[in-house]
């Protein structure tokens, strides 16, 4: 019994890493999205078709085939990067790719007449966008963005497999330790579904309020 | 070009017949997890709907624990787990057992979605035709529900694909397992995950438009 105490405080302590490698990859992400996005739908043809290309090498890909990648396939070319680093920089490209069709859609959501009625008050695109298209199109794109999240954060449990120190790698070690993979497992589980619970109770939060607002 | 293109291949061409044998294995881990997760889902979604107010708990707890469970530690618990209590799964049951778990959940919500979509209406017509209960939302409601199920389903589909390359923590000889082996004795990563992420790619394209096109077909035929 101890010795699950004990390898649940390690797992809260892989939390941590898996909570520091969400949120910063959650960030980088969805700025690098936002561009990305920008470039999609406004940028010059080659720019449009680059990130096409870029969205659907993401998105088509196994994320574990990704990760292995950049981990092992790199040093074949003699790059060799740290697991932890390989797994931030995985996780913001996995990320940008999502974070790229969910701004996109968010954008070409907004009705055409909307974007009429700017240039017709006269406002730069600059105003335009910050006025009144991206207002409309971040309520509607909450629910995604709070998925978004989580997808990260589910993505984090493959990072142990590279050797990074998360939640499944103090998991895994707890199981060979104690024999109980039932009870271990179980509790990373739980850990998960407190984590992505609160993600997703605050998502809705913030849903309300831009409702509220509106 | 032609250089590069011909040591490549001379460095896939002895994996190709071993890595297509993995892609049988991923097939058949994709298929049978989206077989349980459709006939699961299609309960918990009948849970959703019903009258119940247990049935319905019991959908809306299992659906919102699943659905935040990481399918890797699903996996897992499939795999090591169960093995705990008695039930010893193989890798492949294990696999098909976390996927279905997991798809059923996310497939709750979109049969009933799609269920929920069908509009008033067309219930009330089915009343007015003297259809009973069942016959009315077989006849009705369940063939307008298929329609509009089948494209978000699809996404799902092809998440299970990509999902299925997990149970190289397994130690199942799928494709990406393959390719992971192949790596390491090779010495040559990059090459082998290339030639694994194509052929995952052309899985993935071949499918997209097999199922296009049965849409386009269901949808010519409702007319």
């Amino acid at each position: 019994m101890s010795a699950i105490a004990l390898y649940t405080g390690e797992m809260l302590d892989g939390a941590v890493i898996t909570l520091e490698l969400t949120a910063g990859a959650t960030v980088v992400s969805l700025v690098a999205g936002a561009a990305g996005a920008v470039g999609r739908l406004y940028g010059p043809k080659a720019l449009k078709t680059f990130v096409m290309a870029y969205v659907e090498t993401i998105r088509g890909l196994p994320a574990i085939l990704q990760l292995f990648i950049l981990y092992f396939g790199l040093t074949q070319f003699g790059i060799d990067i740290s697991a932890y680093w390989a797994a931030f920089v995985w996780l913001c490209l996995y990320g940008t790719g999502y974070a790229i069709e969910i701004f996109r859609a968010g954008l070409q959501g907004i009705p055409e007449g909307q974007h009429e009625a700017t240039a017709a008050l006269g406002l730069t695109r600059f105003e335009a966008m910050r006025r009144v298209i991206i207002p409309q199109a971040w309520v509607a794109m909450l629910p995604a963005l709070t998925n978004f999240v989580v997808l990260e954060l589910k993505n984090t449990t493959l990072l142990y497999f590279i050797g990074v120190q998360d939640i499944m790698f103090h998991a895994r070690l707890g199981v060979s330790n104690s024999g109980q993979p039932l009870v271990v497992y179980g509790i990373a589980a739980g850990i998960y579904v407190v984590m992505n619970g609160t993600i997703s109770r605050v998502g809705g939060l913030l849903e309300k309020r831009a409702a509220i607002a509106r | 070009m032609t250089v590069v293109l011909a040591s490549i291949w001379g460095v896939w061409a002895p994996y190709l017949p071993s890595f297509l044998r993995g892609l049988v294995i991923t097939m058949e881990i994709t298929g049978l997890g989206l077989a349980v997760a459709i006939v699961l889902g299609a309960i918990l979604a009948g849970f959703k709907l019903s009258r119940f107010r247990t049935l319905r708990l019991i959908a809306t707890v299992y659906v919102d624990i699943v659905r935040s469970i990481p399918v890797l530690v699903l996996l897992f618990l499939a795999y090591y787990g169960l093995g705990q209590l008695g039930f010893t799964l193989s890798g492949i049951a294990s696999a098909t057992t976390a996927l279905g778990a997991y798809y059923a959940a996310l497939l709750c919500e979109i049969f009933r979605g799609g269920v929920q979509g069908v509009e008033k209406g067309q219930k009330e017509a089915a009343d007015a035709l003297g259809l009973g209960r069942v016959s009315g939302f077989a006849r009705v409601i369940l063939p307008q529900a298929v329609l509009r199920v089948l494209p978000p389903s699809t996404n799902q589909l092809s998440n299970i694909i990509k999902d299925s390359s997990l149970v190289v923590t397994i130690g199942v000889a799928d494709l990406m397992a393959r390719s992971y082996q192949a790596s390491a004795s090779t010495f040559r990563p990059m090459d082998m995950f290339v030639l694994a992420g194509i052929i995952y790619m052309a899985l993935y394209l071949v499918i997209a438009r097999a199922i296009e096109r049965w849409e386009l077909n269901v949808q010519r035929r409702r007319g």
